[in-house]
């Protein structure tokens, strides 16, 4: 905590790393500055140091690799919107990144590696690249190393710290497969009730494969995919829509209960977001519904 | 590494057309920077946490919040604040006088979240429609309008900037 | 940009937003925080983190140690040199309770937020980072948060000294509601909650305090309604002659009554100017802004009616919890609520229990609709429960009720005495512009596909430009026309603008009166130095008074033109016509003069054709609305309001009952306000408030956890409407002018939140009648309005499926 913090703009990763291993406590690494700024105004943050990873090329840009694609930590989120190759490969993630609030102005600063790394329970972007399997990539002084978002998930300092730093991130396209979000909010200017991302696989009118991760119901995402096991084999019909929203409430352990809403209503919307997300990806034609 | 740490960041900004250079402090906002160092106070501090929009500039041509914009984290950019919209000699940018001549206004300290938001979006969008003007004007709040002046000043202001699209 | 006007074009009654128009638009207006003066500090205030405790010891010492700290105070620093806030509106007036408001907290805090020590430094960072070091020892105590709890016995008082909680009691009774109970057909009960909801104004407020050296005298640039009453405020806080103070208000950045004055950052900040010598500014964060609360209540509401749906009295028992004791007007809320049952009605048995009651809840300051939204709120969902519960329409109910348009001037049981108005004609306008036959048929044929579509209908009494007795809210305002010898306007008057564009309606009036062109017209409002003495913005009243004013003066100078136009052109002033800034005469087809050599010559030859006036070409004049009574009837009542706008409003809406979302389809309302200056303006004033109705009803809410700490900080919990939540708003006009004012004017600006928020509530409570839901309880959020739906599903209630 200092009023007269310090600042520094690494250019290059190396030397990013270099310096945030050197460092002790109160550190902020900083680029879009979204999520940060905020709690700065509000002085519930005040850091000694920002570590500015804004100036690193290395860490902006969209490409593709055969079907996978690869987004640099800084892509901001309105650059994923429209783009090609995420329309092509990752549709999921191009719908959820616009249902993320803040307007342009958020849209047009908000990186995914920042959004990533809030962990903020309330966010879009993370629903969808758990169920797209997506893998993350991280440097620290150790060196680089590439781990699935699911694990990432699971370690409790989120394979972060203060000494690492996200870098890029990798969805790889399955083609077979159908998607869609939904987004519940209780009006356009509030925070998600509870969201959810839907991947699914068929065979004609046959379920193979059903992956729903649900977001913004508990402090933490709830993937549903081996409890709906059940569900494939079938043609999908209301039945397994209603068993769907039940397998998906049930699926929420403790709810979180704040401004968007109690637990009882965010356990009950979760499995409603989950069977509006398969409903969503089940209707290609007419496109996803959120 | 340590020597890469500063108390202050230079930066180098063309705002509204005129090269600034700055030296700011770390953890100052876009905002803060623009209305104390600048005197930009067309800008205005609405809420700090980037819900409300009253603070919105153009950064390199794209809407931001500057509230929540680190100034630091610019070491060179062109920034269009609402005063920028309007032309050297005073004649307002088409979207603002369509904004004036349909009273899409009332207090006014929402307008650079407004009007800068129009702006990008009639860049590329010659005639929105109603989801897309939602879209595009979802950052900023309005307390005095309700909106509805706003809609149909956005729409005029369409219609000053593409005569020739009207009627599509 | 205007045309100047051409024969029969007058200004009045165009849609045109000239003034206060274009500085906005171009980043240039000057909001208060845009001033910044030579040696500018920063005021950061500590402010407790308890509902209520007692202070033990404030330690301002490690603030005072930060470098570029210039001074810290804690209350009773503050209290050796101040006194208390003079109230807005004493409570004491009406038999209510007296409460010390001090600009920080001396021994006991009563409501979290409330202001305890300030830290002065040279620039905002350092002035928060100090304020974050001040350590305050406080001793918690119980805190008081429900209103009705407070009033229970043995409830903590929360105020030192007051024997109870109850602010302040007051009964509105008329006729003879026990016989009007006896002799009718049912008894409708209806339990009405108002939430907390706040207005939050884009820009929050600013105080800048400069200390004139030359004249020792302060200039407080400030986000104030009401510059002359603060100044009188200040005056006597800071034991300041009050001429030695001078406010200026400029461009305000919507104010919706929560820069009305009584703020403990008024006084304090002008203090520290003086302390230091140098300017003190201080920013309002949002997270300050929150805590000013406003229309909490309670209602228990009980109609008594025959079966035909004629409502022959109403019992209202209301608990309003107006927080901590403060000198601002927002309790003054809760006598309104009161005091304007039963709205639109012909009840004439009534029995109205108001309860004020102070708990450890952040304050209350005044909110657009001053209590009269809560009426509306409460008595239309009444209203539509007497529907329901007699099976017949809303829209019926209220028909057989309403106070027919020839009875006006009509008494009401609380004393007041409505103007006119067609409410019956407002109603059926407004259904028509909804396409009311077409909705129920939508209705019905989505009831079929498992979809619940909602019509709302509700009506809404606003009287407008209000005056107590005894207070500095007044019912009369003044303002002065001045031209100059080149025919420029200069028109100053005592009403302020919030950022409605008010300026442009009175512009529009004089420019009309004069008969110039309205962009040879300037406007200043807000300088006390400069503008007549007057009262400010609120109650709807700037144009009915400042308008009202400005046209008087307006004809007096005209006057004074035309006579110098008739010496100078030697005809009879009868026969003189003024076109496009021209005097010709139809005397004398070879006479011409212009506007501007005739104001020359006023000027400039005061010993021959300007013998026959009083040079200068200025005039003020001041408009006393003749309808107000404060000399008390044979029932001790007053009539403390010169007009009673109204409208109508209707609403559709889809509810999603999986989730408990609800999307409004369509709204329109019917406006009365008497002559309409200029539609764009009034369809302007009734948008947005309408969008305070909305959101009111749907979503906005402050809420507090059990110890009474604030949980809603920022615009993440408190969620006001975004475009895409508006519906289209179709907003007609029915005016019935009012007999006693200038041009029939009646008041814009406070009818549409109640209105509103009352027909969204009606028409959620009209989409789930099949599922035997009914909300009675604001907000209604997805989640409260999905467990509702949940409730009814486990037990039907009777009669529900309809």
């Amino acid at each position: 905590m200092s009023l007269y913090p310090s600042y520094a703009r690494p250019r290059s990763l190396q030397q990013a790393v270099d310096l945030l291993s050197g460092l002790q406590g109160g550190v902020v690494v900083i680029a879009g500055g979204q999520e940060i700024l905020p709690s700065v105004n509000y002085g519930v943050l005040m850091p000694d140091v920002y570590v500015d990873i804004g100036g690193i090329e290395e860490l902006i840009g969209i490409s593709s690799v055969g079907d996978e694609l690869v987004m640099g930590a800084l892509t901001v989120h309105r650059d994923i919107q429209g783009h090609a190759d995420v329309q092509r490969l990752a549709p999921l993630l191009a719908q959820s990144v616009s249902a993320m609030g803040g307007g342009w102005q958020v849209h047009n600063r908000g990186t995914i590696g920042g959004n990533i790394v809030a962990m903020h329970p309330l966010y879009d972007i993370a629903p969808s690249l758990l169920a797209l399997q997506a893998d993350i990539e991280l440097i620290d002084a150790a060196g680089t190393r590439r781990l699935s978002f699911a694990d990432l998930l699971a370690d409790s300092s989120h394979g972060l710290g203060t000494k690492a730093i996200l870098t890029r991130v990798f969805v790889t396209a399955s083609p077979q497969s159908s998607w869609g979000y939904y987004k519940l909010k209780n009006t356009s200017g509030a925070y998600g009730s509870a969201n959810a991302a839907a991947v699914l696989e068929t065979e004609g009118e046959i379920l193979t494969a059903i992956r729903v991760v649900i977001g913004a119901a508990a402090d933490q995402l709830t993937l549903v995919s081996d409890a709906l096991a059940g569900l494939t084999g079938a043609a999908y019909d209301a039945a397994a829509g209603a068993e769907i929203e039940r397998i998906c409430a049930q699926a929420i352990g403790t709810p979180l209960s704040d401004h968007q809403g109690d637990g009882t209503w965010r356990r009950a919307m979760a499995g409603v977001v989950a069977r509006r997300a398969v409903e969503a990806a089940l209707l290609p034609a007419t496109g996803p519904d959120s | 590494m340590e020597d890469l740490l500063e108390q202050s960041a230079l930066v180098q900004w063309r705002i509204d057309g005129e090269l600034h250079e700055l030296e700011v402090v770390p953890g100052a906002s876009l905002l803060d920077v623009l209305r104390e160092q600048v005197g930009k106070t067309g800008t205005h501090m609405g809420c700090r946490t980037g819900h409300c929009g009253a603070c919105t500039v153009m950064i390199d041509g794209a809407v931001a919040k500057s509230c929540i914009a680190m100034a630091a984290t610019l070491p060179r950019a062109t920034i269009t604040t609402i005063e920028g919209l309007t032309a050297a000699d005073g004649t307002m940018h088409p979207i603002q006088q369509a904004f004036w001549d349909a009273a899409g206004l009332q207090c006014g300290f929402c307008a650079p979240g407004i009007l800068l938001s129009t702006a990008e979006l009639l860049q590329t969008n010659p005639a929105p429609n109603d989801a897309e003007i939602d879209a595009a004007l979802a950052g900023t709040l309005c307390r005095c309008t309700g909106y509805q002046s706003i809609r149909r000043a956005v729409g005029e202001a369409c219609v000053r900037m593409y005569p020739d699209a009207a009627g599509e | 940009m205007a045309d100047s006007p051409d024969g029969d074009l007058k200004y009045v009654g165009r849609s045109i937003r000239t003034k206060e128009g274009r500085a906005p638009l171009i980043g240039k207006a000057k909001y208060t925080s845009d001033y910044a003066f030579a040696g500018q500090l920063h005021a950061c205030i500590v402010r407790s983190p308890h509902a209520a405790a007692r202070i033990n010891r404030v330690d301002l010492s490690a603030a005072t140690r930060v470098a570029g700290v210039r001074l810290a105070m804690h209350g009773a620093d503050v209290a050796a040199l101040t006194d208390p806030i003079p109230d807005y509106l004493e409570p004491a007036l009406f038999g209510g309770k007296a409460a010390a408001h001090r600009c920080l907290a001396i021994d006991e805090v009563w409501c979290y937020g409330q202001p305890v020590a300030v830290v002065v430094a040279e620039d905002m960072r350092t002035a928060r980072y100090a304020a974050a070091r001040v350590q305050v020892d406080y001793t918690p105590l119980e805190a008081v948060v429900d209103a009705e709890a407070a009033l229970a016995v043995g409830a903590r008082t929360i105020v030192p000294g007051w024997d109870d909680n109850l602010l302040m009691h007051v009964p509105f009774m008329h006729g003879d509601t026990v016989a009007a109970f006896e002799s009718a057909d049912q008894v409708v009960s209806t339990e009405v909650k108002i939430h907390r909801f706040s207005t939050q104004p884009m820009e929050t407020r600013c105080y800048n305090a400069v200390w004139e050296h030359n004249t020792e005298s302060i200039t407080l640039y400030g986000t104030s309604q009401n510059p002359h009453p603060l100044r009188l405020v200040l005056a006597q806080t800071l034991r300041m002659p009050e001429n030695k103070i001078r406010i200026i208000a400029s461009t305000i950045g919507g104010a919706f009554g929560l820069k009305m004055h009584g703020h403990p950052e008024e006084g304090l900040i002008c203090l520290l100017a003086k302390l230091t010598g140098q300017p003190v500014k201080w920013l309002e964060s949002r997270e300050e802004c929150l805590l000013i609360g406003a229309r909490e209540q309670k209602h228990y509401i009980e109609m008594a009616v025959n079966n035909d749906g004629t409502v022959l009295g109403l019992r209202d028992r209301f608990y309003a919890n107006t927080g901590a004791p403060s000198a601002c007007p927002g309790w003054g809320m809760a006598f309104l609520t009161g005091l304007t049952m039963p709205g639109p009605y012909k009840v004439r048995d009534i029995d109205v229990q108001m309860h004020a009651v102070s708990t450890n809840k952040p304050s209350w300051n005044a909110a657009r609709g001053y209590g009269k939204e809560s009426t509306a709120i409460a008595l239309e969902l009444a209203m539509d429960n007497v529907a329901r519960q007699l099976g017949v329409s809303p829209v019926t109910v209220r028909l057989k009720n309403f106070i027919g348009k020839d009875e006006f001037p009509y008494d009401s049981p609380t004393g007041l005495l409505y103007d006119s108005g067609d409410y019956a004609g407002a109603v059926e306008k407004t259904l028509q512009a909804i396409d009311y036959d077409d909705c129920l048929e939508e209705q019905a044929s989505a009831r079929e596909s498992g979809r619940y579509i909602g019509i709302g209908v509700a009506f809404e009494l606003t009287p407008e430009g209000g005056a107590i007795p005894g207070s500095m809210v007044v019912g009369y305002d003044t303002s002065s026309v001045r031209v100059g010898p080149d025919g420029t306007v200069r028109l100053l008057t005592g009403v302020t603008s919030p950022g409605t564009g008010n300026a442009t309606g009175i512009a529009q009036i004089v420019a009309d009166e004069l008969g110039v062109d309205i962009d040879a017209i300037e406007v200043l409002q807000g300088d006390t130095n400069a503008s007549p003495y007057g009262f400010g913005n609120y109650s709807g009243r700037s144009t009915i008074v400042g308008g009202g004013s400005a046209a008087l003066a307006a004809q007096d100078v005209r006057l004074m033109i035309d006579k110098v136009a008739a010496a100078l052109l030697e005809v009879e002033r009868s026969s003189l016509v003024l076109q496009r800034g021209v005097y010709t005469s139809t005397a004398d087809s070879s006479a011409s003069v212009t506007f501007a050599e005739v104001c020359y010559a006023a000027y400039t030859r005061a010993y021959d054709v300007a013998l026959c006036i009083d040079p200068p070409l200025e005039a003020t004049r001041t408009f006393r609305p003749p309808s107000i009574r404060h000399t008390p009837d044979a029932n001790g009542n007053i009539n403390p309001y010169p007009s009673y706008s109204n409208a109508a409003y209707a609403t559709v809406c889809e509810v999603d009952v999986q989730t408990g979302q609800v999307k409004l389809l369509k709204f329109a309302v019917t406006h009365d306000c008497g002559k309409v200056i200029n539609p764009i303006l009034v369809e302007g004033q009734a948008c947005g408030a309408i969008g305070f109705g909305i959101g009111g009803a749907l979503t906005e809410d402050v809420r507090y956890d059990a110890s009474g700490r604030q949980l809603t900080r920022s615009f993440m919990d408190y969620v006001m409407p975004r475009m895409s939540d508006m519906p289209p708003i179709a907003v007609e006009h029915h005016d019935m002018p009012n007999p006693g004012n200038y041009l029939g004017l009646k008041g814009a600006g406070e009818a549409g939140v109640g209105g509103s928020a009352a027909a969204v509530v009606n028409a959620v409570n009209n989409a789930l009648q099949p599922l035997g839901v009914v909300m009675n309880e604001l907000p209604l959020t997805a989640p409260r309005v999905w467990a509702a739906i949940q409730q009814a599903s486990v037990a039907p209630t009777p009669g529900g499926d309809q």
